[in-house]
């Protein structure tokens, strides 16, 4: 195992509440899948930032805010994942508030963290303010066939069919920017890009932690959470097959 | 013994809170003087009999040992590993 994702789960993976009811199914979701897409991606991680360190110009770190600022642009936060909070029925609303209020806070900062790429490229002198950004397209575009997992929720629309988004994908951004301050630490801009995302990434992991540790106690909550995780690694990490939602 | 908030080291996020009123023990509380922080009340915080708040805090060394200071973010073994 890589030693970054070593450290990531005896510090944050493997503790575990004594009791917790869904503690088990999460820790064995974790052996059996997660552990395996975590170490895929930061492996590649690593390679493309050392890749990258082999250029005498810094085009990579430019690239890597706009990216960054396409994934977690105000405008994107806050469009999508708002619809997010939509995932909880009115009916249902009390009994997840606090996740409802965890979603808030998670749509602050991932604004935020659209504001420190765009700290990045301002202070390296690659954009002139903020409003240039709109003009340019690797600022506002992804890969993915719907931005910020949008694609799960409306098939996935378990309340805590998120959890696994939380946990799986949210640990990977930990794991990146891990990577990122480890391996790119001499440069303050590129640090100040990360250190604040390092603390909120967690927070959002420590969100899917608690959600399947007291609230994924039945087969049917745990369907849930598989179905999307299934979707998430085959997504995101090139894993299986893209279950089909509902199907058993 | 009980918990306290490292004020320079806490984000703020209310995992500690939730997860503590989750379990109806209610010891994480907001205090409203001077700067609305996150505080733990020592008389009703059950640590070391309950560690739950430490398995969900993103915020390392936000909380601590109130007796020793000794940090417990993320929770050293003693705190959840049995035996």
């Amino acid at each position: 195992m890589n030693p970054i994702l070593e450290e990531f789960c005896d510090k944050w993976v493997w503790p575990t509440m004594p009791g917790a009811p869904g503690a088990e199914f999460r820790l064995k979701l974790t052996r059996d899948k997660c552990l395996q897409g975590w170490d895929a991606l930061l492996t590649r991680t690593i390679r493309d930032i050392e890749e990258e360190l082999q250029n005498n110009d810094e085009e990579w770190k430019k690239q890597h805010a706009l990216r960054g600022y396409a994934a977690e642009g105000v405008h994107m936060s806050i469009k999508q994942m708002s619809a997010q909070l939509l995932s909880v029925d009115i009916g249902e609303q009390e009994n997840y508030i606090d996740l409802q209020r965890m979603r808030a806070r998670q749509i602050w900062d991932e604004c935020k963290h659209s504001k420190l790429h765009a700290d990045v490229l301002l202070g390296k002198g690659w954009v002139k303010d903020e409003r240039e950004l709109m003009q340019i397209t690797e600022a506002n575009i992804q890969p993915l066939p719907a931005y910020f997992g949008l694609s799960m929720m409306f098939p996935h629309i378990h309340p805590l069919a998120r959890a696994a988004q939380n946990y799986y994908t949210e640990a990977n951004a930990c794991l990146g920017i891990m990577a990122y301050i480890k391996l790119c630490g001499d440069d303050p801009l590129v640090v100040h890009e990360h250190l604040s995302q390092r603390d909120e990434e967690l927070m959002h992991f420590m969100e899917g932690k608690y959600q399947l540790d007291f609230y994924c106690t039945t087969p049917e909550a745990q369907h849930h959470v598989e179905e999307a995780l299934g979707y998430l690694l085959h997504q995101l990490g090139g894993f299986g097959r893209s279950p089909q939602p509902g199907g058993r | 013994m009980s918990l306290k908030v490292d004020h320079a080291r806490c984000t703020q996020c209310r995992m500690c809170y939730i997860v503590c009123r989750e379990l109806d023990i209610n010891a994480v509380y907001v205090a409203l003087d001077p700067l609305h922080r996150i505080e733990i009340d020592l008389n009703a915080c059950t640590y070391p009999g309950c560690t739950a708040c430490l398995m969900y805090c993103p915020a390392e060394g936000s909380i601590v040992e109130a007796a020793t200071g000794r940090s417990v973010v993320p929770p050293p073994p003693d705190a959840w590993q049995a035996g």
